[in-house]
């Protein structure tokens, strides 16, 4: 392990916590907008997040270790896998780091320790949530192996850092194929961030909620975690889709100079990111349960179509 | 003049298009999209077209976009928009034997089985695997099966006339790459024709209804006139 890869531990893991929930608020913002409102400023998430690090927690009685050792397990988990996907600056991969695999088993770990949390408090409504939030994960999962052996089928390589490398170099895939991993991708984030044909994550009305209702029983500290995990998964999705698409400003050798101009490009191109994805939520209905597998076929669909033309061809 | 390599990765983008087009005409529920996304796949189709034309030069091309851009962009989407909202159905949520998912994975095996047929075919000819007639030709195909698996698949009348509009996009498309054109092209004028009689047909007596029922009331139509003369 070299110093460069020891310098990219702390600069990824800071970047991604401190615009993760940038990125958030952005979405919110630019929802409120389209419905006329103003809106929470763009630093609401930062304020929401220091209010409730000083709060108290309070455990429900009946809830047992899992509820106190799940926000550490999840934010760990999460940033762990933040790990695997460089955001400004892509160093030589070391050991597993990197790994696709083990990147989707890491936001797998997150997920159930999240449900059981649900089910550990005995609120019916973190039941529920969970139930649901396991149903939708056992139709996405095979979508999201999928869309990820695409992925290894274009570039050759199951190592995230590898596909960035050769995308920022030269070896970067044809448009045509791009665009539809790009599609795949962005499905992806819609569901796995409990975003809204899936989930609606401003709602606590017990028909439609997911991920909130899981997270019901968090509170102070915790609850902060939990939010800022969520966050900082949705902002590692959305860079793994941005520097696949995009590559441009991403770093492969470390100066101060470019660190800064990755950061900046980065954050401006996530905030893109986020209009887009706060616009197709605007113009969205909230799905029925029912109806979503055919919102996972679109990205199954197109993936597969990739793996066919990169293996017959 | 723009070069070949340029033109022939536009192509390969609009074959995406086409691709994404065809899944959204099977899978959507919304009858107002339906109608718009086909009249985007026939405007990628001029675009192909446009494209082709511009690497071969052949006069036949630029017709086909422009027959392809008045009627099928312009003239019949409107037409089926129109009848939309005299009859104010905005959904088609019946399906006869496949759902929306089923339909998209059975066509990733259609076109799977297409492309390794067409990998058969064109195994001897100079322009074999992953050449842009190669991948015109299985998309042609793939885009008529598909529209084919709509027609069938939908109850709605007005949604079986567009799965049958795109399946002859896929006709249009395949004559593009693979077949002699003019022949194509006066295929194409017959094919318009039909639909054209399917449509007012539709259109005089009522479209907001399935198949079966639309028979009973061509029947009834019949009926009426004759006590009236």
């Amino acid at each position: 392990m070299n110093l460069d890869f020891l310098l990219y531990l702390a600069i990824n893991t800071l970047v991604v916590i401190a615009v993760s929930p940038l990125f958030v608020s952005l979405i919110k913002k630019i929802k409120a907008r389209t419905q006329g409102r103003q809106g929470p400023t763009v630093f609401q998430t930062y304020y929401t997040l220091i209010k409730l690090l000083k709060k108290e927690v309070i455990y429900s009685p009946n809830s047992s270790r899992i509820m106190r050792v799940t926000p550490l397990v999840t934010m760990a988990a999460i940033l762990v896998a933040a790990l695997f996907v460089p955001l400004v600056f892509v160093p030589e991969p070391v050991g597993g780091i990197g790994n696709i695999i083990l990147f989707l088993y890491l936001l797998a770990l997150a997920r159930f320790f999240m449900a059981l949390a649900g089910l550990d408090a005995g609120s019916s409504f973190g039941g529920m949530g969970s139930s649901r939030e396991m149903s939708i994960s056992s139709i996405i999962e095979p979508t999201t192996i999928i869309v990820f052996a695409a992925l290894a089928f274009v570039f050759k390589t199951l190592n995230i850092f590898d596909m960035f490398t050769l995308n920022a170099s030269t070896g970067s895939p044809s448009p045509s194929t791009l665009i539809l991993i790009g599609i795949s991708l962005f499905i992806i984030i819609i569901v796995e961030t409990s975003r809204i044909p899936v989930d609606n994550p401003e709602t606590h009305l017990e028909l439609t909620m997911i991920h909130e209702g899981m997270i019901l029983e968090q509170s102070g500290r915790n609850l902060a975690l939990m939010e800022l995990s969520a966050a900082v998964k949705m902002t590692v999705l959305m860079a793994l889709l941005i520097n696949l698409i995009v590559p441009f400003g991403l770093m492969t050798t470390l100066t101060l100079a470019g660190l800064l101009i990755a950061i900046v490009v980065f954050v401006v191109k996530g905030s893109i990111l986020a209009g887009i994805i706060g616009l197709f939520e605007s113009s969205m209905a909230k799905k029925r349960f029912f109806q979503l597998p055919s919102l996972f076929a679109m990205a199954f669909f197109f993936s597969t179509l990739i793996i066919i033309i990169a293996v017959f061809s | 003049m723009i070069d070949q390599a340029t033109i022939e990765g536009i192509i390969r983008i609009l074959f995406v298009c086409i691709i994404i087009t065809a899944a959204y005409i099977i899978s959507t529920r919304n009858l107002l999209t339906v109608v718009s996304v086909y009249s985007l796949q026939s405007l990628t189709l001029v675009g192909i077209a446009l494209a082709l034309w511009s690497l071969d030069g052949s006069i036949v091309l630029l017709e086909i976009a422009v027959i392809t851009l008045i009627s099928k962009v312009i003239i019949i989407p409107y037409f089926i928009a129109t009848i939309q909202e005299k009859i104010r159905i905005k959904r088609d949520i019946e399906f006869h034997y496949l759902s929306p998912t089923t339909s998209l994975i059975i066509s990733m095996a259609l076109m799977l089985a297409i492309y390794l047929a067409f990998t058969r075919i064109m195994k001897d000819s100079p322009n074999a695997t992953g050449g842009l007639i190669f991948f015109g030709a299985v998309l042609g195909i793939s885009l008529m099966l598909m529209g084919m698996m709509v027609t069938f698949s939908r109850k709605r009348t007005i949604t079986k006339v567009l799965g049958f509009l795109s399946m002859e996009n896929g006709v249009l498309l395949f004559g593009m790459f693979v077949t002699e054109l003019p022949f194509i092209i006066e295929f194409l004028i017959v094919i318009d024709l039909i639909i054209l009689v399917i449509l007012t047909t539709i259109l005089s007596v009522g479209i907001d209804s399935t198949l079966e029922d639309y028979h009973k009331r061509l029947h009834r139509f019949h009926l009426l006139e004759e006590e009236e003369s």
